[in-house]
């Protein structure tokens, strides 16, 4: 009896968990086409009585959301690029190569991790200033958000390329490649699904960045969608449906690209490249 | 078969940090020979293999491929072909882009390659699988894949690392011969390493017992079984084990005497300082069961295992001994049987040195 209940017991239990955490996310949706007085009715209203589509036209035009938003996709891309470049030859390295010296290095790049965004700001914000990187802010923002993001690629990573045989690499080696070329032709292709998938969630959370953005971008026309969002929130704001409607906005692209492509990454990882 | 020297090992030292791996490994291998590292697991054989395709770097010594000085030659310039016991196929890859790689990166011609992958497949029964991936291959296949992708490139020399042992024993027997015999066509020289002395009895023309990273002794397969140079040579060449008892030689110098009074003493054929403490080695086929010419001695048997065409006997009583007969035999446990062993089969080893007198 019990054996046969428990599995179901336990899905009840995650489904609930997840629709805690899914709530906000329908709750940001249905607030942002309801009118201003539907949303402080009491009891809530769960499905709009009169939904009203045009405020997502009129937010994404009056707040220059196009602006913020190609911002945001500059600093993401910017982030995951240097992250994969960079992280995806540290974690390699951190692998395959086992001495004093590495365990150290590891060290180090956990506790890039423990350091919270918003105790290194400041410090980074006067180095950057010495250097006047202040005046490409942006770069500014993609350099610090890619440190800060690095650890979790590199440690993901890292144990992705420890699957892969080294036995793999060293027939490559006879079999007539160089040690790059072997890193290309065989770990790369085997480790790409790892990759990809800490490759899109390093993209998400950078496209959520906003500690460094915040500090470090002054100019609005450079500012990420995140900064342009707390612009909204003053202590005195009611304008609740404008910005749930550019919440969904902003939200709405990741998380499609998250549907979409987890799908993809699953199915990858179904038909095993390894085994 | 020209007997000039395909690979050549002088004085080899392998460290591992402070760990002395490989020590003072000398070794020539006549091209087109077969030859088999055997030894105990840790003894050293993939690390002497592994640093012959060039993945491991030698600490000392001299090490000639083709003549050619190969310390620190990384691996891609040694054209050896290594055949890993995971078999190390690439699994992204078909049966067929596994076979080509090597020669895809040498940059060989489309249609060359497709003439060679077809003749490989066909040496090796792969034809319809060419297209397939190797985790939609039986172990068997695997093994076969990964030797086709060494013979393809007609490499200076061929590596194996215990290549067969993750197959079932039948199958194991088979691949034996047919390594064999595909190494015979190619007239290959090939290095085999294996924990199983009776594979490298069986395939190799040459085989070296290694133990602690040294060359413990080296030679034809026979000449291991007939004249061990050590008791640990005799004891790991040889199945069932031969047997070893300590003894003392008499006072006349041809024969043993035993530490028990109620075991006869034993004629060896030689002539050894009287009183000398030695390891007296029997190999279990070579004691004959029976009363012969009387000079044997009578034991008591305790154990009686049959497999049809051989009969196991274990004695107890005063002399533990594993006794092999061909055929089969009446006897039961508790029965008493005459041993003999003719002089020119007792083995002598000192009990200091344990090298063979
Ligand atoms: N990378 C390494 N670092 C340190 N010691 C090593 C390393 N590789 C091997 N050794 C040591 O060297 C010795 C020989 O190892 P090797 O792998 O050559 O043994 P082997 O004879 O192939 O044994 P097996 O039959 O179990 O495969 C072992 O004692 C092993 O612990
Ligand atoms: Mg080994």
């Amino acid at each position: 009896m019990t054996r046969t209940y428990t599995p179901w017991f336990l899905l009840a239990v995650a489904l609930g968990l997840a629709a805690i955490y899914l709530f906000p996310v329908y709750w940001m949706y249905v607030t942002s086409v309801k009118s201003g007085s539907e949303i402080f009715s009491n009891p809530p209203t769960f499905w709009p009585a009169d939904p009203n589509i045009g405020v997502f036209g009129d937010v994404w035009a009056r707040r220059a959301m196009p602006t913020y938003l190609w911002n945001s996709v500059v600093i993401a891309g910017g982030v995951t690029a240097i992250t994969v470049v960079l992280g995806t030859g540290c974690a390699y390295v951190l692998a395959r190569y086992r001495n004093v010296w590495i365990d150290i290095g590891l060290f180090c790049v956990l506790m890039l991790q423990v350091l919270p965004a918003s105790v290194m700001v400041t410090p980074l914000f006067v180095g950057f200033n010495q250097i006047g990187l202040l005046n490409y802010p942006r770069t500014a923002v993609v350099l610090a958000a890619a440190a800060k993001a690095m650890p979790f690629f590199v440690v993901l990573v890292r144990a992705t390329f420890m699957s892969v045989p080294r036995e793999l690499e060293e027939s490559a080696l006879v079999d007539g490649n160089s040690r790059v070329g072997a890193f290309f032709s065989i770990v790369l292709p085997l480790a790409r699904n790892g990759i990809l998938v800490c490759a899109i969630l390093t993209f998400m959370s950078a496209f959520g960045e906003y500690i460094y953005s915040k500090s470090i971008i002054q100019s609005p026309v450079l500012q990420p969608a995140s900064v342009g969002l707390s612009g909204f929130l003053g202590p005195n704001s009611t304008d609740w449906n404008s910005i749930m409607a550019y919440s969904a906005i902003y939200v709405t692209p990741i998380l499609a690209i998250f549907v979409i492509l987890q799908r993809r990454i699953v199915a990858g990882l179904t038909s095993g490249a390894l085994k | 078969m020209s007997a000039e020297p395909q690979i050549e090992l002088i004085g080899i030292d392998k460290y591992y940090g402070s760990f002395h791996a490989l020590k003072d490994i000398n070794l020539t291998i006549p091209k087109g020979q077969f030859v088999a590292l055997v030894g105990p697991s840790g003894c050293g054989k993939s690390t002497l293999l592994r640093s012959l395709a060039g993945l491991e770097n030698i600490s000392g010594g001299t090490m000639k491929i083709a003549g050619a000085l190969m310390n620190g030659v990384p691996p891609r310039k040694r054209d050896v072909a290594m055949v890993f016991q995971s078999y190390a196929l690439y699994p992204h890859m078909t049966v067929e882009q596994n076979l080509t790689y090597s020669l895809r990166l040498k940059g060989v011609p489309k249609e060359e390659m497709r003439r060679a992958t077809e003749e490989v497949a066909r040496t090796i029964g792969l034809d319809n699988l060419l297209h397939r991936y190797p985790r939609e291959l039986s172990g068997g296949q695997r093994q076969r894949v990964a030797m086709g992708r060494a013979i393809i490139r007609h490499p200076k020399a061929f590596l194996f690392d215990e290549p067969l042992s993750n197959l079932d024993a039948a199958l194991r027997v088979h691949m034996r011969k047919e390594i064999r015999a595909l190494h015979d066509r190619l007239g290959a020289t090939s290095v085999y390493v294996t924990h199983d002395q009776i594979e490298a009895m069986t395939m190799a023309d040459h085989v070296v017992v290694m133990r602690d990273g040294v060359i413990e002794q080296q030679g034809s397969p026979l000449d291991l079984y007939d004249r061990p140079a050590t008791r640990f040579v005799a004891g790991f060449i040889g199945s069932p084990a031969m047997n070893f008892i300590p003894a003392r030689i008499g006072p006349d110098g041809a024969s043993t005497v035993f530490d028990r009074p109620d075991i006869r003493s034993l004629p060896i054929g030689k002539k050894l300082d009287p009183g000398r403490e030695v390891i007296v080695g029997l190999r279990p086929e070579h004691i004959a069961v029976g009363a012969a010419d009387g000079a044997g001695m009578t034991l008591k048997v305790a154990v009686v295992e049959s497999t049809g065409s051989l009969t196991y006997l274990t004695t107890e009583e005063p002399l533990q001994l594993t006794i092999v007969m061909t055929g089969r035999t009446e006897l039961a446990p508790g029965d008493a049987v005459q041993v003999s062993v003719p002089s020119a089969h007792v083995h002598i080893f000192d009990a200091e040195t344990e090298r063979a007198l």
